[in-house]
Parts: structure tokens; C-alpha cells; sequence
């Protein structure tokens, strides 16, 4: 347990060093300045006149539907633009671990080499979670201060992306145990992020696509890699309230995260440094 | 230095290994590296030992796979009698890394701190011990808590050294621990390394120095080409440079004599010099001088340094070595 701890505990303090904590923590920081700044509402003995965005006023009938069309903005924001932010700002606290002159001293420690990554990994998924639920938390409690709209589907919606970047940062941790560079690591993360959508039109492509094989390559893309724009439509759902047709999106993506961190483990246990 | 961390090691040997072998493949280019080959090496508990080779001589793979970051390619190597790779194993033992990059975010108490968790160490005892041992290696109370990035190379090797001991361990391996040290710094350090000696600790040095070695270390290894070349303690090393026996009065005919059994002599103001290679053949010498009534003015062990063991060992090409 004293392991785990130091392990995590020098993962933020790398992240604090490399300033990407304070980074994120400015970026989540500005943004729930600026829905503080933009939102206002218009309390007339004890219920909702109006409420306004930018000076416009909107009938408060709609305030909780606007709420929550408001927050799976912010969701999505968060899940495509913080998510490729986290990716680069990972890669970097993974591969730092590999510099030689620093792994020897690691793996000369009484901890398993799987405690040593996992530690780490489990640090740098803390670094990121840590903001989103900073982030998320806060624009949650400013809606609900202001709106009385208490919906608990955006805070779930917090866990799916930690959820989907958790599953990311283990193809970092693979890509970066196998060639110790964050920029292939970046590179093939961001991969995976623009090809996944691509391949959420599965339907559509097997319409285009002439051969037999190359649907067959669409499929087993499909299903093999995370479905990242499958869950942002999940989360998109679970703000909204509305029912979430399938969770195979996230049990098949958790079990892509799993194979390949396992993968990660396997690779790191067998090299030499 | 007591360790805290006990292990029942019926071997007696602190360090064994056993045919240990690393190959390094480079597949594209269908070559293969032998960086060490076959080596065989057994260092007692509570004894100082010195790992000596050229550069490239495969002294820093060695002692990778001993601490279990390199995997050897076939062969054993133990510690304390547990297998090498065994995590538990390293317990007992603290290392100091030659080419070390420590996180430059961390401050020198930071870094004691946090290699003291992995080691095992609780948070009480290591709040205890961080300040003892940061004096003990000579680091000025004001860079306790400075990042190691405004660190000298001298500060980051005691602090490196600091981490290898905070956890009071029964073996310490030092890679070139004086490097970038200044002397008044090198003598802190064998001091303190002479006190872990006394109170039992095994320490495994591999330097350049051969001075340092040969000052602080009781047994020595030379290592070249992967190979093992050499092993012994340097007290027999050093002294198979002959032996040499004065004595004054000695007749002409006894000097012919002696002249021809000694591998050099010399007279000189009529003092005879002979220079034998072994002990016996001096010996004998004497017998002849004394049964002849001549004086004995001196007779002693002609000793050679580490460092002319370690050029006549480096420069004999090892039996078995193949260029790759």
C-alpha cells in the first residue's frame, strides 16, 4: 500500500511539475467561471422567474431541459476536447518512466514490475479524474444553485469519460512500454480517436463497401477497438434522461482497456532496460 | 546498519550467480552481442567487492541482472539466495545506479522519501531517518528540500547514495559512487561506506578508480569482454609481483648460483639483489645464503598495484572470447 501511494503520489507530482495538473486545473477553472459569468437567474419568491443566457431570457418551463442540453455540451466538450488534451498530457508521465538512469532505480525496488505500471497508470487516470470531476462537480452544483436542476446524469456521465480515457491511457501505456516515445503514443491514441467515429457509421460503411472482406475488416475493427462515439451518444443520453439502448459499447470498450493493458503488463515484464 | 529485513539465506553468499549469460540480438542486422558470458561469481556476506572491467566489458549488465532489470539470456543469479528475479529479493539491498537521472522535480527529501516507500519503509521511519541520512552523505541541511534539478553532481551522488541506504540495507550495489565527487567528498563517502563494512553490510562496487578499489575493497573480480577474467582478493592479487631478497658478503661462485635460479639480480656496492618469482625459490635462496654465512640485510614481497593487475589481466585476451 506504501508502494501504491508513493507511486501515485509522484505521479501528480510530476504532473504538478510539468505544470499539465495546473494546466487542466486553469482550463476547468476558467470554464466554470465562464458558465457562473453567463448564467443568469431570476429568483421571484422562492421560484424560477427567468433565467438567461448572455442576456437572453428564456421561459422557465424549459429551464431544465435547457440545463440539461447545456451540460451534455459542456459533456462533450469535455469528452472529445479534454480527452485529446489528457491523451497529450499523459503520454509524457507514462514514457518519463522509461528514461534510462530512472527505470533501473525502479525496477531495482522490492515492487513487482505489474505494481510499478500499475501504480503509475493508476496515478495518471487520478491526475486526469481529479479535473474532470472538478470541472464536472462544479458546473453541476452552479446549475443546481441557480437552476434548482439537480439531475444526476451529468455527474455520471464524469465516470464514462474517465471511463473511455482510462481505456486510452492504455494504449499509451502499451505503445510506450513497447517504444518509449510519447509521440508515437500521442500518435497512435489520436489514431484510434479519429478512426473510431469513422467506424461508428458501421451500417453506412457496409452499404459503401463493395467486397465482402472489407466489411468483414470494418467489423472486426468495430468491435475490437473502444467505441468512443458510441459512448459519447451513452453519455449524451444519461444527461438527457432518456434511455440508453445498449451497453456493449462500454463493456467491449473495458475489454479492449483490459487486453490491452494486459498486453502493456506482459511486454513490460518481458523487456529488458 | 541492521537490516529490517530479514532473509534466511543458507548460502552464505550475498551475491551467486551461476553461468549467467546476456546475448543482446539485433535481428535486422543478424548480429548477436555477448555483453556477458558464462559468469560464474560468488561474494560472500559482510565482504567488500569490486567489479572491475574496461568500458563495454559487460560490468553494468552484470549488475542489471543482478538487480533483475536486464533478464538474462540463460544462467542464475541470487541474492541472498533468493532467485534474482523474485522482487522480495531486493529487499535487502540498495542500489546507486551509474548514468542515474533522478526526477529533477523531486527535492533531495522528496526523492528519500519516495524511493524509501518503494523500499518498503514506513512513513514514521522514514520521517525518522530522511534527516539522519541526509546528514550522514554530507548534504547541507538547505538543499533538503531544493529540487534536485538545482543539484551539483556531487549532490545528486550523495543523495543517490542516500537513497541506496535509507533503508538499512544488507547489500549495497554502487555503481561508480565517487563520480563527479570531490575528494574531500570521496573520502566522506569511503568513510561512511568503511562504517556499513563494520557493521556487516556487503557492499558490490563497480568503479573505475582502481585506487578507490584497491584502498576499500577486500575482493576483486575483472570482468572483460563479458568474461570473467580474474577473481581473488587484492591482497593475493597484488602480491604475486615475486619476492625480493638483499643480503650482503655473498662469494662470487654463490652468485653465480643464485643468479642463475632468480629472475633477476644485481649487485650493487656489495649488495646482492635477487628477484625470484615465488616464495619457495626465495626461501630456498636464503637457505643457500644463510648455509654460506652471508648476511640477509631484507627480504620481502614485491607488490604490485590494482591497476598493473588490471592492465596485465585486460591486455591477455580471454580464453573462449569471439569477436561477434
Amino acid at each position: 500500500m506504501n508502494a501504491t501511494l508513493a507511486l501515485i503520489r509522484d505521479t501528480f507530482r510530476e504532473a504538478f511539475a510539468r505544470r499539465i495538473f495546473w494546466g487542466f486545473f486553469g482550463c476547468c477553472t476558467a470554464l466554470l467561471l465562464f458558465l457562473i459569468f453567463i448564467l443568469r437567474v431570476d429568483v421571484v419568491q422562492g421560484a424560477l422567474a427567468t433565467i438567461s443566457i448572455f442576456g437572453n431570457s428564456l421561459p422557465s418551463t424549459n429551464v431544465e431541459n435547457l440545463v440539461q442540453q447545456t451540460q451534455s455540451v459542456i459533456a462533450m466538450v469535455l469528452y472529445f476536447a479534454g480527452m485529446a488534451l489528457s491523451v497529450f498530457a499523459s503520454a509524457g508521465l507514462v514514457s518519463s518512466v522509461f528514461e534510462p538512469g530512472r527505470i533501473e532505480l525502479l525496477l531495482s525496488k522490492p515492487v513487482s514490475r505489474t505494481h510499478l505500471l500499475l501504480g503509475r497508470y493508476a496515478g495518471n487516470v487520478l491526475v486526469v479524474a481529479a479535473n474532470i470531476l472538478y470541472l464536472v462537480v462544479g458546473s453541476w452544483v452552479i446549475f443546481g444553485i441557480k437552476t434548482g436542476v439537480w439531475g444526476l446524469g451529468f455527474l455520471i456521465s464524469s465516470l464514462c469519460t474517465i471511463f473511455v480515457f482510462s481505456v486510452l491511457l492504455a494504449v499509451i501505456v502499451l505503445v510506450g512500454v513497447i517504444w518509449d516515445s510519447a509521440a508515437v503514443a500521442i500518435m497512435v491514441t489520436f489514431a484510434i480517436m479519429i478512426l473510431t467515429p469513422i467506424l461508428a457509421q458501421k451500417n453506412t460503411l457496409e452499404r459503401l463497401l463493395s467486397s465482402e472482406w472489407s466489411r468483414d475488416v470494418v467489423r472486426v475493427l468495430y468491435y475490437t477497438l473502444p467505441k468512443t462515439s458510441d459512448i459519447s451518444i451513452i453519455i449524451r443520453h444519461l444527461i438527457l434522461n432518456q434511455p440508453v439502448e445498449s451497453w456493449m459499447p462500454v463493456w467491449s470498450t473495458g475489454l479492449f482497456g483490459i487486453a490491452v493493458l494486459g498486453l502493456g503488463l506482459w511486454r513490460f515484464n518481458k523487456r529488458s532496460f | 546498519m541492521a537490516s529490517g529485513f530479514a532473509i534466511n539465506n543458507k548460502s552464505g553468499f550475498a551475491i551467486e550467480t551461476e553461468g549467467l549469460t546476456r546475448v543482446f540480438r539485433n535481428r535486422w542486422a543478424n548480429t548477436e552481442l555477448r555483453a556477458v558470458d558464462n559468469v560464474s561469481l560468488q561474494v560472500p556476506e559482510g565482504c567488500t567487492f569490486g567489479l572491475l572491467g574496461a568500458n563495454g566489458a559487460g560490468k553494468t549488465t552484470f549488475v542489471k541482472m543482478l538487480l533483475s532489470s536486464v533478464h538474462p539470456t540463460s544462467g542464475t543469479a541470487r541474492i541472498f539466495g533468493r532467485h534474482a528475479q523474485d522482487a522480495s529479493s531486493r529487499r535487502s539491498v540498495g542500489y546507486l545506479p551509474e548514468n542515474h537521472r533522478f526526477p529533477t522535480y523531486m527535492t533531495g527529501w522528496g526523492m528519500l522519501d519516495f524511493y524509501g516507500a518503494l523500499s518498503g519503509m514506513d512513513s514514521a521511519s522514514r520521517k525518522r531517518k530522511i534527516p539522519e541520512m541526509l546528514t550522514t552523505v554530507g548534504l547541507d541541511e538547505r538543499a533538503w528540500h531544493t529540487r534536485l534539478g538545482k543539484y551539483s553532481k556531487g549532490m545528486l551522488q550523495r543523495v543517490g547514495l542516500g537513497q541506496a541506504m535509507l533503508h538499512a540495507p544488507r547489500l549495497l550495489v554502487l555503481d561508480e559512487p565517487s563520480d563527479g565527487v570531490d575528494p574531500v567528498g570521496r573520502k566522506q563517502i569511503r568513510d561512511v561506506l568503511q562504517a556499513l563494512e563494520q557493521q556487516g553490510v556487503t557492499i558490490f562496487l563497480n568503479s573505475h578508480l582502481l585506487a578507490e578499489v584497491e584502498l576499500f575493497c577486500h575482493d576483486v573480480a575483472i570482468i572483460q569482454k563479458g568474461k570473467l577474467s580474474l577473481s581473488g582478493s587484492v591482497k593475493d592479487l597484488t602480491s604475486s609481483g615475486g619476492y625480493r631478497v638483499t643480503a650482503c658478503e655473498v662469494p662470487e661462485a654463490l652468485i653465480s648460483e643464485l643468479a642463475t635460479r632468480s629472475k633477476a639480480h644485481s649487485v650493487e656496492h656489495g649488495l646482492l639483489e635477487l628477484m625470484f618469482s615465488t616464495r619457495e625459490q626465495a626461501n630456498s635462496a636464503v637457505d643457500s645464503l644463510r648455509a654460506n654465512q652471508c648476511e640477509i640485510e631484507s627480504l620481502n614481497a614485491i607488490r604490485s598495484t590494482l591497476e598493473e593487475v588490471f592492465i596485465r589481466t585486460v591486455s591477455e585476451k580471454p580464453e573462449g572470447v569471439t569477436d561477434k
